[in-house]
């Protein structure tokens, strides 16, 4: 009966479950504790070594939320799901992290979109395709990931080419709370941010509604997309779950 | 394309440009490298011209994508009642050698009733088509759109979707994206995301295939039906399923949701056998008598 319940609820736009996560997030940048959202990949054993090398990269070159990460062998459970024989489970940040800390300082907000970024020499030009979330069920960034729209190897080896991204717009009367979150998210290891918008003002091309302002912030999958663009399978759930921050490990250290 | 021509087919459609500033944005143009001059027969627009239409003004291009097949949907003049007129078709291509198998895979959709329409055409000499491939029409799902509107009902694309199927039934949606929230065709999100499982579908009968989701007014019901009973009798699968409270999708008394399986299934498993093809969505309107047979 409950079951055939569930079967039945009508499904769940993107915008509902971030708002849902968001919410239990009690990250805190400057502490360095607290909860994070996560997102999770699986890729096989003999490709992990791989896949440590290219998301050491991507980080290197700015385009990653976070370095911080966890790994799940074979076996293993977190959250109800068991991971493979034969593979691992790489935990990351994911972006919606941020949405959560902008709340908890009490930021009026709503998560517009993910989407892809064009860079040019490092610098982030404007949006080229964008999928909003109250019109999607599934993560745009997840779907994004496998299109031949992204080159984010170019962006870590000659600094241009184009990456995921996603935007949420704040109320400008937050503007102040808006700065500290981003002077306490300098020292973190929350590294994600690509653009703060001005007041009704597109941020990098996607419009805002009035008296909001847009916030980009890089996608959480772009190391993931990377490992792809090497032509390794890798199978990525995005928003997957809440994490303590304490539990995961810098990439580098790896 | 010159200025004068430019800025009367732009007038046309509500850009209103004297013939002078248009041709001062065209040397714009010609120095960002977007257009080019062809001697005194006008400009043409360069590769990196039409890469630039692919991500310029994002905010613009959300929803387009169903804009512009709404203007196949309105050419698409095809009558159920008499067999006769236009429909809508989308163009694939395949390469020659692999038709076969592309033949193959694309009759047991069609047996498996997951094609939106129960024929194709393949195509040898279309100058579209480059040589040592082949080209494949299928028919468009907008046309459906097309005969609803010239009946007087009201039609609106809302999603798209992946549907699953369990023993030949289908269960339920696992996802949706709404054609009015995005820059790139949901469907075509889905198959390179390889999340379908068409191969599934027509082996078991248990799989992800593609569909969309359309709303009319609940009111349009009787004429809906009617309509659905002739386009089944010349060759159309649809729908899956009508009513207000469908599936999984939200209730809505007001609105009649039409779920259908897409054309796009024929892509996404010659996709899933890793075959290479490239297709166009709503490549034109053709005469319906065209692609009615298999051949």
């Amino acid at each position: 009966m409950i079951e055939e319940y569930l079967m039945n609820l009508p499904l769940k736009f993107v915008n509902n479950t971030i708002e849902d996560y968001a919410m239990q997030v009690t990250y805190n940048p400057r502490e360095g504790t607290g909860t994070v959202v996560y997102n999770m990949s699986i890729v096989r054993n003999e490709d992990l070594e791989y896949s440590i090398s290219v998301f050491k990269d991507a980080y290197r070159a700015g385009i990653c939320v976070s370095g911080l990460v966890r790994f799940f062998k074979s076996g293993e459970k977190l959250s109800g799901y068991c991971v493979p024989d034969g593979h691992t489970a790489i935990i990351t940040m994911c972006s919606s992290t941020l949405d959560g800390i902008l709340l908890r300082k009490g930021v009026p907000l709503n998560p517009i979109g993910g989407g892809v970024v064009e860079i040019e020499r490092r610098i982030p030009r404007r949006f080229t395709h964008i999928i909003m979330y109250e019109y999607t069920t599934i993560d745009p960034l997840q779907v994004l990931i496998s299109q031949e729209i992204t080159s984010i190897t170019d962006v870590m080896r000659k600094g241009s080419g184009n990456i995921l991204a996603n935007i949420r717009q704040c109320h400008m009367e937050a503007e102040t709370l808006i700065g500290e979150v981003m002077d306490d998210l300098a020292g973190s290891s929350f590294s994600g941010i690509l653009d703060v918008g001005l007041p009704n003002t597109p941020a990098l091309g996607v419009k805002v509604d009035p008296q909001y302002m847009g916030i980009v912030a890089v996608g959480g999958t772009n190391p993931m997309a990377a490992i792809k663009e090497g032509g390794i399978h890798v199978t990525t759930q995005a928003i997957k779950g809440l994490m303590d921050v304490k539990t995961m490990t810098e990439i580098l250290d790896y | 394309m010159g200025a004068k021509r430019l800025s009367e087919l732009m007038a046309e459609r509500g850009f209103v440009l004297s013939d002078r500033a248009v041709q001062y944005y065209l040397r714009y143009l010609d120095d960002m490298g977007f257009t080019e001059k062809v001697g005194n027969m006008g400009r043409i627009l360069t590769d990196y011209g039409i890469s630039e239409t692919e991500s310029a003004l994002v905010g613009d291009r959300i929803g387009f994508i169903i804009s512009k097949l709404e203007r196949l949907a309105f050419r698409s003049t095809f009558s159920p009642g008499t067999m006769t007129g236009d429909v809508a078709y989308n163009l694939s291509i395949v390469p020659k050698d692999r038709i076969d198998e592309v033949r193959e895979i694309y009759d047991r959709v069609i047996a498996a009733r997951c094609g939106f329409f129960s024929s194709y055409r393949i195509l040898d000499s279309d100058p579209r088509v480059p040589s040592g491939h082949t080209g494949i029409m299928t028919i468009c799902s907008i046309t459906m759109d097309g005969i609803f509107q010239r009946k007087g009902i009201p039609v609106r694309m809302a999603f798209g979707g992946r549907l699953s199927l369990k023993n030949n039934e289908p269960e339920r949606f696992t996802d949706l994206i709404g054609y009015r929230g995005t820059t790139i065709d949901p469907l075509q999100l889905f198959i390179s995301a390889g999340l379908t499982s068409l191969s599934d579908v027509v082996t078991s009968g248990s799989g992800i295939a593609l569909a969309n989701v359309r709303e009319v007014p609940a009111s349009a019901e009787e004429k809906v039906k009617e309509t659905i009973d002739q386009m089944q009798g010349c060759g159309f699968v649809f729908p899956v399923m009508m009513g207000t409270k469908v599936f999984n999708l939200a209730y809505n008394p007001y609105r009649l949701s039409i779920v259908s399986f897409s054309g796009m299934n024929f892509i996404a498993i010659t996709v899933e056998k890793g075959i290479p093809i490239k297709t166009e969505i709503g490549a034109g309107n053709v005469p319906f008598s065209k692609i009615m047979s298999v051949n």
